[in-house]
């Protein structure tokens, strides 16, 4: 179902035809401007010719995502409107799947939407929007000492090249959800190793096959899109791998480290526990599959927690467990870094009355009221003490050490390419149980490699 | 009286054409200044084992719902011919797949076909839920699903242009055969599939071109997996110019795939298109 409006939208026509006339706007613009893609632009002009905050109507045009809560959001933003009243944001809703939304967002930017004011970055985008010259540069409104109360890793995800594009509107990092009645029932503790997670989860498979024949011991994000590099990357690093040698210049996937762990995915996870149907699940099915009671363990953001134990979606309120994701037994437990960060464009006319959207909109009071009623976990680190967030969400006291530690994916302008490489590559060797993994990583390295040093130059 | 005409063509659709072909001769890395690089992303698109992929994924796709369309339309087209009570319900009803928009039956295929609560499955297996099948989860049948949900969408467009043919077919050539103690199955071998040659030519046209344009079913049934199994070359153009940004390889496909198309056509129109006119005046 994500995905859907952006579907409507664009696949109505053929691919070559919808490329014409952005083809000419791109054309033109680059004739015009004679700077063709990465537009660095002065940021100082954008300020100085925007209005000062005087009491003159301005609206400012918002292109979000459909929520999980739209009424969270709603509610947020009349708020905002009641405080600055000549303030009125116009949202336009994108769709729900962080890709569809890129696609979305940059056809808007490279064209240099004027009207487009405020939206938001997944945390892979802030070096390819300020390569690329979208994002306005915020150092001078977010300044060092109001960033030193968020998460480090948020800020560090924002950030490119030392200097700041965006303020994170929340933290996300991958967990492990259990079923604690069930693992209650059989003696075990939640899995420290995913050797252990494996042999629990068999152990509960063997025991409940006669009440619950769809019982499945995983349930995880293993279709063809970027979440399959988050879950990809949870194995890999907690078996001491990781994609890109530390330096970020080369591919580091044929290490032993990651060849293995991508072996175990394949034959313990897809092929023993989780059931190949994974391998069609984005989030949304997986989480369904958990709800409905079919899964033992479940991997997923923070947010499922809410839906979980919301008796309007979910089967096993109040029986569910959640903790940081395993590890192998050499390595350490590694949660994909996800989230979202407010952000300014570099083409926007109202960037002064822009930042005090993203100002009030990350403010304690706000991360708070998402944080209460739509389980999205702060980026401020003083909330993981708040009663009333700590009340609503008893999970973040033991779950803050997940974010802090939480591992983001390259950084990289050209970081759509790594995606669609490395997808290519975990799907293909989990979905053709007889690839030989290393052969197919060599590829994979070669072509990253190959966009890496494109990038070296620049 | 053609300069207007031409003039349209010119603006919408030369000019575009021209202008993505331009812009496959710009590289796109790295940085602000693109450089001229003449073909060589062209060359690069002839040693790339992921366009090889895609182009083998398409022509699989283009053949087989091609073919199955055309079967399947003739079938329908037959029976819808036959005057019966009702006939005229039947022709709306067979419409309909046709009449849906794409996005939308895509969208029902993908539910049809979910592993725990697709109908499919509950049809096939009923209450044994073991036994269900994750279709879009296997290579093999996540691409025959695809092909599957565009033989049920456009066979009845087939259909049409087939019952077109039919409908010009003069009942005394029937009458004619009967007298000569033709059988039923001869009739049809020798009468109705000759003359019904354009109209099958021309369904064989539309459809071989619509199917290599095929995206939308891909985008929204599988995006391309897994492990690009589905990945037509329309799908891989979208995801190398709009999501990785890269232009000039991105429009190199798609002009590759423009080209590939007006060959196919001017191939048709000069073979296909020539018989259709001759058998006209008939």
């Amino acid at each position: 179902m994500n995905g859907f409006h952006a579907v409507f939208s664009i696949a109505s026509s053929s691919p070559l035809r919808r490329l014409s006339p952005w083809a000419v706007g791109l054309f033109a613009a680059s004739l015009l401007s004679n700077v063709p893609f990465a537009h660095c632009r002065d940021f100082g002009t954008a300020r100085g010719s925007s209005p000062t905050l005087v009491s003159s109507p301005v609206t400012l045009h918002f292109v979000t995502w459909k929520a999980d809560h739209p009424r969270v959001w709603d509610e947020a933003i009349q708020r905002f409107e009641q405080v600055h009243p000549h303030i009125h944001i116009k949202r336009e809703i994108a769709p729900h799947s962080s890709t569809a939304y890129h696609d979305l967002l940059t056809q808007k930017l490279r064209n240099r939407d004027g009207s487009l004011d405020l939206f938001f970055m997944d945390v892979i985008w802030p070096a390819e929007f300020a390569t690329a010259g979208w994002a306005l540069p915020l150092d001078d409104y977010f300044l060092p000492s109001e960033r030193e109360k968020f998460l480090p890793a948020t800020i560090a995800s924002g950030m490119y090249r030392h200097h700041i594009y965006g303020v994170p509107s929340r933290i996300d990092g991958g967990m492990l959800y259990y079923r604690k009645a069930l693992l209650e029932k059989y003696g075990f503790s939640p899995p420290s190793t995913w050797h252990e997670l494996v042999h629990q989860a068999q152990a509960i498979l063997e025991g409940e096959r006669t009440t619950n024949p769809l019982l499945r011991g995983y349930s995880g994000q293993f279709k063809q899109y970027e979440g399959l590099v988050c879950d990809m990357l949870e194995f890999v690093g907690s078996h001491n791998g990781s994609f890109l040698t530390d330096d970020g210049r080369r591919s580091n996937l044929t290490a032993p480290e990651s060849l293995q762990a991508v072996q175990f995915v394949r034959e313990q996870i897809i092929q023993r526990l989780a059931t190949p149907a994974a391998l069609t699940y984005q989030e949304s099915e997986s989480l369904a599959v958990f709800l409905q009671g079919n899964a033992v363990f479940h991997r997923n953001w923070p947010y499922a927690w809410g839906l979980a134990n919301d008796p309007q979606y979910s089967k096993i309120v109040g029986k569910v467990g959640v903790t940081t994701l395993p590890r192998f037994s050499e390595g350490k437990s590694t949660a994909a870094l996800g989230g979202w960060l407010y952000g300014i464009s570099a083409y926007s006319r109202h960037p002064a009355e822009a930042w005090t959207f993203i100002e009030f909109m990350a403010s304690p009071e706000m991360q708070k009221h998402f944080a209460v009623h739509a389980s999205l976990a702060p980026s401020r680190l003083a909330l993981y003490a708040d009663p009333e967030v700590l009340h609503a969400n008893p999970q973040y006291k033991d779950l803050l050490s997940v974010f802090q530690t939480a591992q983001p994916r390259p950084r990289t302008p050209v970081y759509p390419i790594v995606s669609h490489v490395l997808q290519r590559y975990f799907s293909r060797v989990l979905a053709f149980p007889e690839t030989d993994i290393r052969e197919e990583a060599q590829e994979a390295d070669r072509k990253i490699n190959r966009f890496l040093a494109l990038l070296r130059d620049l | 009286m053609a300069f207007p005409a031409l003039t349209f063509v010119a603006v919408f659709s030369l000019y575009p054409a021209m202008d993505s072909f331009l812009l496959s001769l710009y590289s796109d890395f790295p940085g602000p200044e693109r450089s001229f690089v003449g073909f060589g992303h062209y060359a690069e698109l002839l040693h790339d084992p992921v366009a090889h992929q895609a182009f083998i994924v398409t022509l699989g796709f283009v053949l087989l719902s091609t073919t199955l369309e055309l079967l399947m339309g003739t079938g329908i087209a037959l029976v819808v011919h036959e005057r019966f009570r009702g006939r005229g319900w039947v022709r709306a009803a067979v419409l309909i797949p046709w009449a849906i928009p794409t996005v939308v039956a895509s969208q029902m295929w993908r539910f049809l076909l979910n592993d725990q609560y697709g109908a499919i499955n509950a049809i096939l297996f009923g209450d044994r839920v073991n036994a269900y099948v994750p279709w879009l989860a296997d290579p093999w049948t996540a691409f025959g699903a695809v092909v599957l949900a565009d033989v049920w969408k456009t066979s009845s467009f087939t259909g049409l242009l087939v019952l077109a043919g039919l409908q010009v077919i003069p009942e005394e050539t029937y009458d004619a055969a009967r007298v000569d103690g033709a059988t039923a199955w001869q009739r049809f071998r020798h009468v109705t599939l000759p003359l019904l040659k354009p109209a099958l030519l021309t369904a064989l046209l539309f459809r071989t071109i619509d199917a290599f344009r095929v995206f939308d079913l891909v985008f929204v049934m599988t995006q391309g997996g897994p492990g690009d199994a589905t990945q037509v070359i329309q799908f891989y153009g979208y995801k190398t110019l709009f999501t990785e940004g890269r232009v000039g390889y991105g429009t190199t496909i798609s002009v590759t795939v423009f080209v590939a198309m007006a060959i196919l056509s001017l191939f048709y129109v000069r073979t296909v298109g020539s018989k259709v006119l001759q058998r006209e005046p008939a």
